[in-house]
């Protein structure tokens, strides 16, 4: 062992010291790179917003992990919109004129976001969706890219069409909430199911307040088709489950379900238990093998790690996942172009491909997914009050599409007697 | 000339003309933003004020005259590309028929059961649009915003001075009202209809022209909406939270005098913006604790409280006064 000297040792115990203060000195000389956004954190949207605020944390913790943005310590400025889109356009008016956000990230849901897109298109900000649909469609803004898997209708619920194609079905019935969302994906699956050759036995569009669907089941069950599509939000869809597990919705039925908001949620998917067994529902990632993004299992298990503390859902497969994407998306066109002009990152992301915790993503002219990837799952096996099931591959086995199949349908009664 | 009648021009003048002249001394636009919101509850809350504070009818149907008014704005802009100007007159003339409606029930419900009755008509309103396709129906509708007019640079600072005139227009309809014959009548029929009918006050009548006003002015409120937020959908237009904060802002502000509402919705819409961003539910909160302290200790609102400041000091005078005359 070599003798070091009194110099020597001070010499080398200030140069660690150096090294260790150097990275926060080289942050504060120059401000922080701020992303704005807002979501729900109150009101019945709250357990995606809550979610989505944890998850871009995340985000923002990983990347000054890494070194920061440019060199740039980065940090997340998020206000409560309560889902509504009356609040959305004045928190980003404060976000870009008060806050002087560097780049932005959509209200997470469709509503609050819609409310944002004139008030961006005419200020010519990039602006990167946060689970939308369909929010460019009348704005036209060239500087809008979606981080949710789905484009039209057509992609959201064109694979429960064609798995009821392929299972013989000739009678449909449509059941959908009259709001935003269901009403625009009720037109596309009403489209699809006419082009399928199927015939309409029963159609009904229900106030977003309805509690009571019993009615509505016995009609259905009256009416008996081959398959039901439901066009539901998170109440609605666990009312609907329970009343059609009390009632039955006939014998012939093969396939129940579609495009119902809420049975991604943890905490519905718990308290329905087996009754879901057999429902065949759109969904945006499940821990399947066919959908093992790089990045993501470690993703999930940090986030169901912090997730207690952050009182939101341990499983956070829906909303999570894509709240990280959307900053990723950012930061590679940050990173690609070295700038933050919002015309400059808009015109890399046209060009570009980019890889994310949810695959790799390439946008159409109307910013949103070229490749729409929704996939339709079925609820298998599934026992009550076993929330750690829905780690395990099986529970929920993906039909469609293609290229991320795990399994053949079951039909609808079929699997709800096994 | 009464007492304070050149300052309230004055201020009547000097209010449109500094929205009109904000934009040129660089002022950051999200302040146009949020002053349009606390411009538009002075509005709501001094047209709840003529037929609540005046006239003792509880109306729980702000949501109802401001949502039509915000529909009715949207109609004619999507039938026939009308101007604001057009878009508010239209929205004014529809809140007034509301009121009329609303007016008429007067004859059958008095008290709580006037009140409950207006929350009735808010909700037959918001299925009506619920189910108008036309309108967007439940979905709401997206508006994509033409260019700029009337020489402004943005649409907020247009909608900013376009607020502050109808905020000025509904103080001096109050105003007019509170010192005219109309608001004798209104107050007599406040403390005692029968009474006051039997005085010869014509107690239908003014309860129409109040009811009439009221509604107008709500519903004229509404109609730079959907200019504003760019997306009309029923659930927030039609929201219970307009009546509400209309309601507390009057009441806190003080119902007896027409300053008293416009006090009342400049503090409280001032601290909901800032307070929006930290959580819009405590803030809820806080006006209500406010609500029940002010009902308790100070029913006359801040009006009540200068008053009473007012009153105080004026008495301390006279007290010094007497007390050197003495010595």
């Amino acid at each position: 062992m070599t003798n070091v000297s009194k110099r020597t040792f001070l010499h080398g115990m200030g140069l660690g010291l150096g090294a260790l203060v150097l990275p926060q000195r080289v942050w504060s000389q120059e401000s922080p790179i701020k992303v704005g956004t807002s979501m729900a954190l109150s009101g019945p949207l709250a357990s995606g917003g809550r979610q989505s605020q944890l998850a871009l944390q995340m985000w923002a913790e990983d990347v000054n992990a890494r070194g920061g943005l440019l060199g740039r310590k980065v940090e997340i400025v998020a206000y409560d919109d309560q889902g509504s889109p009356s609040q959305s356009p004045g928190i980003f008016s404060k976000l870009v004129d008060l806050d002087k956000v560097d780049l932005l990230i959509a209200p997470y849901g469709t509503v609050p976001a819609a409310a944002i897109m004139p008030f961006a298109k005419e200020r010519r900000l990039l602006m990167i969706g946060h689970i939308g649909y369909q929010i460019n469609s009348k704005a036209k803004h060239d500087m809008w890219f979606n981080n949710s898997p789905w484009s039209d209708a057509e992609s959201w619920v064109g694979g429960f069409f064609r798995l009821g194609k392929s299972a013989g079905v000739k009678k449909v019935a449509f059941l959908a909430s009259d709001q935003e969302f269901a009403q625009n994906i009720l037109a596309g699956a009403k489209s699809l199911a006419k082009s399928a050759g199927f015939e309409s036995v029963y159609e009904q569009s229900y106030p977003p307040s309805t509690v009571d669907f019993s009615a509505m089941i016995r009609a259905i069950r009256a009416a008996a088709p081959d398959m039901v599509f439901v066009g539901s939000y998170p109440a609605d869809s666990t009312a609907i489950i329970r009343a059609v597990n009390e009632i039955g919705v006939g014998p012939n039925v093969k396939l129940f379900g579609g495009a119902m908001v809420g049975l991604q949620y943890a905490s519905i998917m718990q308290s329905l238990g087996s009754q879901l067994n057999g429902v065949v529902n759109y969904t945006t990632y499940v821990p399947e093998k066919t959908m093992a993004f790089p990045g993501i299992k470690d993703f999930l298990d940090r986030f169901a790690k912090r997730a207690p503390a952050a009182n939101v859902e341990t499983l956070g497969y829906y909303v999570a996942p894509f709240a990280y994407a959307s900053a990723q998306i950012l930061e590679r066109a940050v990173t690609a172009t070295k700038s933050l002009k919002h015309d400059v990152l808009a015109d890399y992301l046209r060009k570009n491909e980019i890889s994310t915790l949810v695959g790799p993503i390439r946008w159409g002219a109307d910013g949103e997914w070229a490749n729409p990837r929704v996939v339709m799952v079925q609820f298998r096996d599934i026992k009550d009050g076993d929330l750690e099931q829905f780690r395990q591959e099986g529970k929920q086995v993906i039909l469609e599409p293609q290229q991320f199949k795990t399994g053949n349908l079951i039909p609808f009664q079929q699997a709800r007697r096994k | 000339m009464k007492r304070g009648t050149i300052p309230f021009w004055v201020f009547a003048a000097l209010l449109p003309a500094a929205a009109y002249g904000l934009p040129i001394l660089g002022m950051n636009e999200y302040y146009f933003y949020i002053s349009y919101i606390v411009l538009q509850y002075v509005v709501l809350a001094t047209a709840w004020n003529i037929l609540g504070g005046y006239a003792g009818y509880v109306n729980f149907g702000t949501g109802a005259f401001f949502g039509a008014g915000a529909y009715a704005a949207l109609v004619v802009m999507l039938l026939f590309e009308a101007p604001l100007v057009v878009q508010i007159a239209v929205a004014a003339l529809v809140g007034a028929l509301m009121g009329l409606g609303a007016g008429l029930l007067t004859l059958r419900l008095k008290g709580i059961f006037f009140s409950i009755a207006t929350i009735a008509v808010a909700i037959i309103i918001e299925t009506f649009v619920l189910n108008w396709r036309f309108v967007g129906g439940a979905t709401g509708v997206q508006i994509i915003r033409g260019p700029v007019t009337y020489g402004f640079e943005t649409h907020t600072r247009m909608l900013f001075f376009v607020m502050s005139v109808l905020a000025v227009a509904s103080l001096v309809i109050a105003r007019y009202i509170e010192t005219s014959w109309l608001g004798r009548g209104l107050q007599a029929l406040r403390d005692a209809e029968v009474a006051a009918e039997c005085s010869g006050v014509p107690t239908l009548r003014l309860k129409l022209i109040a009811c009439a006003v009221s509604g107008a002015l709500m519903a004229a409120a509404g109609a730079p909406l959907p200019l504003y937020s760019s997306f009309v959908e029923p659930h927030s237009v039609f929201s219970l939270n307009y009546s509400v904060m209309a309601l507390s802002m009057a009441v806190i502000g003080g119902m007896a005098r027409w300053w008293g509402p416009a006090l009342g919705a400049v503090l409280i819409a001032s601290s909901q913006q800032f307070a929006a961003f930290a959580s819009p539910e405590f803030h809820l909160l806080i006006v209500g604790l406010l609500l029940i302290f002010v009902v308790i200790a100070a029913p006359g609102g801040l009006v009540g409280v200068i008053q009473w400041v007012g009153n105080w000091r004026v008495s301390r005078k006279e007290i010094n006064r007497s007390a050197s005359v003495v010595k």
